[in-house]
């Protein structure tokens, strides 16, 4: 199996991509990460090691909820849900990285 | 702040949020599994692959953990944990500690709540209590100078007309009366209020309405009534009753509202069952006032509330009332000639505290409450001052322990948070036991204060419970830093290589200075105990002109029954043959006021020879039946009584007590002389005269009241329909009063009732607060006096202990056992009388201030001083007398070879 390239993703970049992810539908922290690594064609793949202390500090913060629901296999599995003070959060993230990424352009292609 | 209560709530439930993340981790791995079996050849190679991928799973387990990990939470478990495994492993202390702590928290918890009730905790659903003021007045003269807050309904009138710094003014009137019909007929606690009471309230009644200015009008009010929810609840059983008539005293009203729960009005003590207009009020109960109580200023029965406008400060409130007052006053005395002039009476008002009890002139009773609530504190001091001892002793006790503990690496800041944690555990234990204490005990003292006693309840109260909670952590406080302060650094080297053996006994002077404070407290309660103890004998015992004991009172009320005079002296004479016809009943007499209290009424009088009758007092009367003075046990002095020939048609007489015939006549003979009574406010001195043909001695309400300037007057010269009867039992009237108020009921006409009591009740409320005084000071001080001997006994015992091998060395070298008694019991005896002598110090320097509660008794009285001092010396001489004996039975091989 060829190894994987990593990509590091800017601090604060792992919240707002699941926050985006989970506002399209629940999930569990496995299909998150497949999900991510899918949508991005394998670039994003997410250490888990990442992944489930970033889940905790959401729950923490409000921003998603998690509750223990049975699979389509019929399997015990922790999902966990975009909350409302969530929703806001995504939208400001998103706000945010809109602005970088179009000072980011602005830096990289004079005009 | 939301996440921090998160991660609280996670900490607390972490042990389940690690098993349901190693299941989260568990389910990753498994997929991965699958996803690699897909790709990988053998099962082997695809779990390795995937665990490759997963990373390490207790790495991220950790990870995640440090989300609900609160690192100072984590060693406060330790802590807690670490005190409650020492405390259980030495009951003895930790019981010792636990019980003192407390007695000490629940007195003060029942104290807090009782005070906090009278004097601080605002009346429920009052809007902005702050601006709310009850009026007090003042005028030279009256009520022995002393501020009074009930006067005349006509006064409010005046105050509410002329005062411009008030949004808001309430006139009130509490009263008792019958509520009710027939048997099932209660006395009730019942107020007259005007229509803008309500509106001091946040209040919505729960049902119906409130009443409005047009049901609240002079001369007469509507007889509509708003009840009190309690009494819908208990005795109408929370039915709709709007429109239903309730008989409250002599008529009929309508139910048109109820009030919402625990609403109380400004009521002090009780839960006012029924609240009516208070015109309607006057009209009915007004007796002789009831057609110009809004005229005249002779009926002192309203009390007055106001709510400053805001930016009317307290001071401008203050003297907009008194100029109101002045005005006031000289109003009444167009209306009452007779009325000092405002220059000698100097009429004066103030916007004081709502609750009287923190008003300008609290009664007796408020005012040995508070000091009764010092006694409290004073016990709980006591209390610290032998847990700290007891902490102390065994922080010396531990030193070793300690020192291994310093020398392995513990910090010393570790070292005193666990201490502090262990004092605040005891004293939260101590806290919950005071509470149940305070439970059963303020049961006790609201039935010891407050007749009507209402519920009371320590464990629903927010505020008594945080004042717990407070003495609670101020204890674990004083209690927990106390070794870590004086123990001090030690070094750790002598202390290790000493061992178990103690070189030699050192003797701690915080805990000598502890033992002396406690006992000094202890001595000063004591003395309170004492001096308490023999007021309450001295108003026992006092001569207050006449008998209590024998008497059974019986009162009347009509309820509506209609009769005239003629039908009204029928039944008396009816009523009192029914009662005298029953063997147990030796005598009876009727009386036109409530005996046994200070008269309020007064007629204009005049005597010849006296230019102004009224500068020289107030002299109030009472109209009574033939048999009055022997019934009651008044004695007559010179003269006669009343007798069967003092009828209506023949020249009036009547009998005076003693202080008033030596204020109209001094250095001359009573008997016989003439005095003009009119019941109109002035002509007094054109009234045929009533000769005085008895000295009777002076009956006094309550025993520190002036000596009453009393005339008594014959019932049947003068129709004031007497509605008491006084019985004089042969029998014990408490085991009497449900026969006679039986037989009696069975004469009385219609919707009528009488209510009997023994006359003991009505007198013994009044000497309540010495009855208060002496058994909270009394139970206190035995409380103290256990504490400290109980130190006593645990300092000089824990002594013995630490001395045994000098003792034994001793005993070794030849000392008698006699000789070992005497060192120990020496050393507890010096404890105790230094604590003696500085507690009496204290004693006599507070003697100036306990001295206005007292009674015929000095604050100084050496005989209280001497038997507390002997019994203090005496506790201590036991508290040492049983580490004395162990200490004589020192086995000097035992003492010398340990260690």
């Amino acid at each position: 199996m060829p190894p994987t390239p990593k990509r590091d993703l800017l601090p604060g970049m792992l919240d707002m991509l699941i926050l985006k992810t989970l506002s399209i539908q629940s999930m569990h922290g496995y299909g998150l990460a497949q999900h991510l690594l899918r949508l991005s064609q394998d670039v994003i793949r997410v250490e888990e090691g990442s992944l489930y202390p970033a889940l905790q500090r959401m729950r923490q913060k409000g921003w998603i909820r998690a509750e223990w629901r049975q699979t389509p296999n019929n399997q015990r599995a922790r999902y966990y849900t975009i909350t409302a003070s969530g929703r806001r959060q995504l939208g400001e993230q998103e706000d945010r990285f809109e602005e970088l990424m179009a000072a980011v352009r602005r830096v990289m292609r004079p005009a | 702040m939301r996440e921090w209560l998160a991660r609280t709530i996670d900490w607390f439930r972490r042990d389940a949020l690690d098993r349901e993340l190693a299941e989260e981790l568990r389910f990753h791995r498994q997929h991965l599994e699958r996803d690699a079996a897909g790709e990988a050849a053998g099962a082997d190679e695809a779990r390795y692959a995937a665990r490759r991928r997963l990373g390490n799973a207790t790495r991220i387990a950790e990870d995640a953990r440090e989300r609900w990990s609160i690192p100072v939470l984590d060693r406060l478990q330790q802590d807690v944990r670490y005190a409650l495994r020492g405390l259980r492993r030495s009951p003895g202390f930790t019981a010792t500690v636990v019980i003192t702590l407390a007695l000490g928290i629940g007195a003060n918890a029942v104290m807090f709540n009782v005070v906090d009730h009278l004097m601080f905790r605002p009346h429920p659903y009052l809007r902005d209590p702050g601006s709310v003021h009850r009026v007090y007045l003042q005028t030279a003269g009256w009520n022995r100078d002393n501020v009074y807050a009930t006067f005349p309904y006509t006064r409010y009138l005046d105050l509410q007309r002329w005062t411009t710094s008030f949004s808001q003014l309430a006139t009130f009137a509490p009263a008792t009366h019958g509520v009710g019909t027939g048997d099932a007929a209660r006395e009730r606690s019942i107020v007259g209020v005007s229509a803008s009471f309500f509106d001091f309230f946040d209040a919505r009644p729960v049902l119906g309405r409130f009443f409005g200015a047009a049901e609240d009008s002079i001369p007469v009010g509507a007889n509509v009534a708003v009840l009190g929810f309690s009494f819908w609840n208990a005795d109408l059983g929370g039915r709709n009753v709007l429109g239903e008539s309730i008989q409250v005293g002599n008529v009929p009203y309508t139910v048109i509202g109820v009030a919402p729960e625990n609403f109380i009005g400004v009521a002090e003590d009780d839960h006012p069952a029924v609240f009516v207009p208070i015109t309607a009020y006057a009209a009915n109960e007004g007796g002789g006032s009831r057609s110009d109580y809004f005229l005249r200023y002779s009926w002192d029965w309203t009390q007055l509330m106001v709510r400053r406008k805001p930016g009317v400060s307290h001071a401008a409130a203050t003297a907009d009332l008194g100029a109101a007052f002045l005005r006031s006053w000289n109003a009444s005395r167009a209306v009452h000639p007779l009325y000092r002039t405002a220059e000698l009476a100097l009429p004066r008002a103030i916007a004081g505290p709502l609750k009287t009890a923190a008003g300008p002139n609290p009664g007796l009773e408020a005012r040995t409450l508070l000091w009764v609530a010092g006694v409290a504190v004073i016990v709980l001091l006591i209390a610290c001052a032998n847990v700290a001892n007891l902490f102390l002793a065994r922080a010396l006790r531990r030193r070793r322990e300690v020192a291994l503990r310093i020398a392995l690496g513990v910090s010393r800041g570790r070292l005193a948070a666990q201490a502090f944690t262990e004092s605040v555990v005891l004293a939260l234990l101590g806290c919950i036991a005071g509470l149940a204490v305070a439970q059963w005990g303020g049961l006790a003292m609201r039935r010891l204060f407050i007749a009507n006693a209402t519920a009371f309840d320590v464990l629903t109260d927010w505020r008594t419970l945080g004042a717990a909670m407070a003495a609670a952590l101020a204890a674990a406080i004083v209690t927990g830093l106390a070794p870590v302060f004086f123990t001090g650094r030690e070094d750790i080297n002598a202390t290790l290589k000493a061992g178990a053996r103690e070189g030699t006994y050192k003797r701690s002077r915080t805990r000598t200075v502890l033992l002396v404070a406690q006992a000094a407290l202890s001595v000063v309660l004591l003395v309170g105990a004492g001096l308490f103890v023999r007021s309450l004998g001295n108003v026992r015992d006092l001569r207050l002109g006449y008998d209590v004991d024998p008497v059974l009172l019986v009162r009347w009320e009509r309820r509506g029954t209609p009769m005239d005079s003629t039908d009204r002296a029928t039944l008396r004479r009816r009523l009192l043959e029914t009662a005298l016809a029953r063997p147990d009943v030796e005598r009876g007499a009727w009386v036109n006021s409530a005996p046994f209290a200070a008269g309020t009424s007064i007629m204009t009088l005049a005597v010849p020879g006296i230019d102004s009758v009224p500068l020289l007092g107030r002299f109030t009367y009472q109209v009574v039946s033939a048999d009055y003075f022997a019934t009651i046990g008044t004695r007559i002095l010179r003269g006669r009584s009343f007798g069967e020939h003092d009828r209506a048609g023949v020249p009036r007489v009547a009998v005076v007590s003693e202080a008033m015939a030596a204020t109209l006549w001094p250095g001359r003979e009573a008997v016989g002389q003439c005095m003009r009574i009119s019941w109109q406010a002035t002509g007094a001195d054109t009234m045929p005269c009533t000769t005085v043909i008895g000295v009777a001695e002076n009956a006094v309400h309550a025993p520190v009241a002036d000596l009453p300037l009393r005339y008594y007057l014959p019932e049947e010269q003068w129709d004031f329909g007497a509605t008491w009867l006084l019985l004089r039992m042969r029998r014990d009237p408490a085991g009497a009063a449900e026969d006679v108020r039986r037989a009696l009921q069975a004469a009385m006409p219609g919707q009528s009732h009488v209510k009997v009591q023994p006359a003991r009740e009505l007198v013994d409320a009044k000497r309540r607060s010495w009855l208060v005084g002496a058994t909270m000071f009394v139970g206190f001080g035995i409380l103290a006096l256990l504490v400290a001997a109980v130190g006593l006994y645990g300092v000089i015992a824990y002594g013995v202990a630490q001395r045994m091998h000098e003792l034994g060395v001793r005993v070794a070298l030849g000392a008698q056992a006699g000789h070992v008694v005497r060192l120990v019991v020496i050393q507890g005896t010096r404890f105790a009388l230094a604590g003696v002598a500085l507690g009496v110090t204290l004693a006599l320097l507070a003697a100036p201030w306990i001295q206005p509660l007292l009674f015929d008794q000095s604050a100084r009285d050496p005989a209280v001083y001497g038997v507390v001092a002997s019994l203090l010396v005496v506790v201590a001489l036991l508290a040492s007398a049983v580490p004395a004996m162990r200490a004589a039975r020192a086995d000097p091989t035992t003492a010398l070879r340990s260690d």
